[in-house]
């Protein structure tokens, strides 16, 4: 903590309170915003938070300012309480302030009829997800209940419902629904995405081509995730590539979030990564799966899962990679054939059960001939093989004619 | 800590204090008369100061004489609370308190709440019940799950979220399983037993909810329940049968906020491979691994769900075999484990016919047209032993020894 003069210090507090009113006054967007920006911890915030706490007697000059101009000390003053608190740590503290204080900026917000401050509610938006998820993890260290993200969201609903109106304040409605995404993707309790999403996606007030791109792009990403985690795959490539294609190729971390999720959706509509792609965005938990998938090594692609088996079940795609195994499967028929049609492409198209399971057990897989009958049969019941299985015989008998019908970007039916 | 030395009128001394983790006075359980939860509660502030407040029953009886009297009077008393059969007459050791839907915290006084002790000698009582003959067993069933209902509601009032809460819990939960088995075995057409049969997976459910939110307040205090591996596998295992719209979250989602040694446990493998081989298809290993893996309570649960999986083995085999080798159903019953006449039954509800050879073995020829799904729901048939002598499994429904151990000795299941 600085040395700072009381002088300095009421300097610096009634300087704040004059660029806000003056912001307001002149509906200067970008400027309010700046002051709001708690956790950016930007100089003017840090200097300013030095000042609180040697001008102790802070709340008397908010009053003063007041009498003067507009009403702003129901913003005010939990405000500065919420950047005092945050500069110490108090992430509770910070928090509890941060809400009473947006509370009273949205009434003024609803009040304003252009839409000169939506960029100061972005960050209104942004900052109180933040803070909550900060006060959360204090709340968890005292061993107490963390309550304040699920709080935040309820804030950000309101915030929603002030921007979900005709008038030109609709365009910031996109970033609150990222926001409110965010602290349901967090919580867990991701089916709340539902009703926003209904709202964007159905109400005649939006149209979604008018809202800013980058905004699109997260939408996209976020929706694109909720479609993997209900496995509809053509959905999820539809939705997750439109968020690739419209993301800044500069974030590369973007990107990588992106892919991290269409990897596997690809992978589960037959459609095979570089492995350029895999090294380039630091993907490297994919490789032996499409490995695996290319060479059809059963033995591959279950190691491959469980190497990384926390991180694919954290992410969320580890029961979309399980379904694999039937691709995997059918590339080892695959090569059967192909091996036996060198030797005797006349009768390349039957294949003993017993000569899989011979290949199997040379991947150190473990299988009896019931078990690669069963297999057989579902590659045949789910399109991935054409052909049947004779059960006396103990063989599979392959058409002659696309034994092994590509995916094409249709996931495998279920 | 809360302590009491009144004494009840059947004896029960509440003496014993309850132990409350220093978390309870924030902490949230699903509150069971509320259709909506937490997370969409537009009252959400309010919920939290009703929690905190923590009511404390006083109720002595498994019944309050407020609602004793009232029945008597209405002539509302189930069959197992009369006095000699008199539909008009009741006793504290007979009258058990019935499950309120419509009950909202303002009406609610502490002599209506039993406490800890008493809930635990209620449930006792309850569970007892299930080995009584003297009734159709839906209709010992309909009792219990009322009044094991109305128990939940009590704990949730009170907030009560400790060891005593997690045993009762885990005991209505096994409660619930052993009925989903019972009640599928009965069923056969008529709407009645279907619709229990659904209500009672939805309950389940529910109670498996509330069970997790309280190991996770415990486990936040560094309490893990030994349990917890085995109840939390019980989630995964119930979407092999049909998808409750209780169930908001997909499956993948619910994995990601689960604890590692949760994830990693030999039960939570089980259920998690056995759920893998159901969504493949692969019916040779689905049932391979319930011989060998599953435990008594899981096999209850899974019960239910055995015909689907047939099924599907048949539609399979049925799509994918050789028109000219007829499939041998004595091998088949083999692989999926059931009786050799419940097979050939099951195939006939499948629209299938079943021929027999020359040497008497029957045969189901394959390549069928007339597949179709059964029309109604068919009784479970349960797991038949693979060997020789075709015998069945020890069934757990005809012993019950559910108990609820004040101890921590763990509770004797069959």
């Amino acid at each position: 903590m600085a040395y700072v003069s009381m002088g300095e210090a009421h300097r610096r507090i009634t300087d704040f309170l004059g660029r806000f009113s003056d912001s307001i006054a002149s509906q200067d967007g970008a400027a309010l915003r700046s002051l709001l920006a708690v956790s950016s911890n930007s100089s003017l915030l840090l200097s300013l938070a030095d000042a609180l706490n040697i001008f102790q007697d802070w709340a008397r000059l908010v009053k003063q300012a007041d009498r003067n101009s507009q009403q702003l000390g129901e913003i005010l003053v939990p405000h500065l309480r919420c950047i005092q608190s945050f500069r110490i740590g108090r992430f509770v503290e910070a928090y509890v302030a941060f809400e009473k204080s947006a509370n009273a900026f949205l009434q003024e917000f609803r009040n304003w009829e252009t839409a000169w401050a939506v960029e100061a509610v972005y960050m209104v938006a942004h900052e109180i997800r933040v803070l909550a998820e900060l006060a959360d993890k204090e709340l968890s260290s005292m061993g107490k209940n963390p309550e304040k993200l699920q709080g935040a969201g309820s804030f950000l609903m309101k915030v929603f419902g002030s921007l979900a109106g005709k008038g030109p304040k609709r365009v910031g409605a996109l970033y609150v629904t990222c926001q409110l995404f965010k602290v349901y993707f967090k919580l867990g309790t991701v089916h709340l995405c539902r009703s926003v999403i209904r709202s964007i996606e159905t109400a005649k007030i939006f149209d979604f081509e008018e809202f800013p791109s980058s905004d699109k792009a997260t939408y996209m990403y976020y929706t694109g995730r909720l479609e993997v985690y209900n496995e509809n795959f053509v959905a999820a490539d539809q939705k997750l590539t439109y968020a690739l294609m419209h993301c800044n190729s500069r974030y590369e971390a973007n990107l990588r979030m992106i892919l991290k999720y269409l990897i596997p959706v690809k992978l589960s509509i037959g459609i095979l990564p570089k492995m350029t792609l895999l090294e380039k965005y630091n993907l490297i938990e994919y490789t032996n799966v499409v490995k695996a998938l290319k060479s059809g090594d059963l033995r591959l692609l279950r190691r491959a899962l469980q190497e990384h088996e926390d991180q694919f079940l954290r992410t969320g795609v580890y029961l979309v990679l399980e379904k694999l195994e039937l691709q995997v499967y059918q590339r080892l028929v695959k090569k059967i054939h192909m091996i036996q049609k060198q030797k005797d492409p006349s009768k390349a198209h039957q294949i003993k059960l017993d000569l899989i399971v011979k290949a199997l057990k040379w991947l150190q897989v473990d299988m009896d001939v019931d078990e690669v009958e069963c297999i057989m049969a579902i590659l045949i019941y789910k399109n991935l093989m054409k052909g049947y299985f004779a059960h006396k015989s103990k063989v599979v008998v392959l058409s002659k004619q696309d034994p092994f019908p590509k995916l094409k970007g249709k996931p495998v039916s279920s | 800590m809360e302590s009491s030395s009144r004494v009840g009128k059947l004896g029960f001394r509440r003496a014993q204090t309850v132990r409350t983790h220093p978390a309870s006075a924030r902490s949230r359980v699903l509150l069971e008369n509320s259709s909506s939860t937490r997370d969409s509660d537009p009252n959400y502030e309010s919920r939290e100061s009703l929690n905190s407040s923590n009511f404390v029953g006083t109720c002595p009886d498994m019944c309050p004489a407020k609602e004793r009297i009232q029945r008597e009077r209405l002539r509302d008393l189930a069959v197992f609370e009369r006095v000699n059969g008199n539909p008009g007459k009741t006793s504290p050791s007979l009258a058990v308190k019935k499950f309120c839907r419509t009950l909202s915290s303002n009406e609610v006084h502490s002599s209506d709440l039993r406490p800890t002790l008493v809930l635990q000698n209620t449930l006792k009582y309850l569970l007892s019940l299930m080995d009584s003959s003297e009734h159709p067993f839906e209709v010992v069933h309909d009792f219990v799950f009322d009044r094991t209902r109305s128990i939940r509601q009590d704990l949730s009032m009170q907030n009560i979220i400790n060891e005593e809460a997690i045993e009762m819990y885990e005991e209505m939960v096994k409660f619930h399983i052993i009925s989903h088995q019972r009640l599928a075995r009965h069923r056969s057409g008529p709407e009645d037993s279907s619709s229990l049969h659904y209500l009672n997976m939805e309950q389940l459910t529910k109670c498996l909810l509330s069970l997790y939110e309280v190991y996770d307040i415990n486990r936040r205090l560094q309490f893990i329940n030994k349990h917890e591996m085995e109840f939390h596998s019980f989630y995964i295992l119930l979407h092999i049968g049909y998808k409750i719209p209780i169930m908001k979250e997909s499956l993948s989602l619910w994995f990601r906020h689960l604890s590692s040694p949760i994830l990693h446990s030999k039960e939570m493998r089980f259920a998690r491979t056995l759920l893998r081989y159901f969504r493949m298809g692969d019916y040779k290993r689905f049932f391979g691994i319930l011989e060998t893996e599953a435990s008594q309570l899981q096999l209850c649960l899974i019960e239910p769900f055995l015909n689907e999986a047939r099924v599907q083995a048949i539609s399979c085999i049925n799509h994918s075999g050789y028109k000219l080798q007829p499939y041998p159903l004595e091998h088949l019953s083999e692989v999926l484990m059931i009786k050799e006449q419940e097979l050939e039954s099951l195939c006939c509800k499948c629209g299938l016919e079943v021929i027999t050879d020359e040497l008497g073995c029957k045969l189901l020829p394959v390549k069928q047209s007339s597949f179709h799904h059964p029309k109604s729901d068919i009784e479970s048939y349960g797991l038949t032993s693979s060997d020789k002598f075709h015998s069945s499994l020890p069934r757990p429904d005809s012993s019950s020894n559910l108990q609820v151990n004040s101890s921590h000795g763990g509770t004797a299941l069959f």
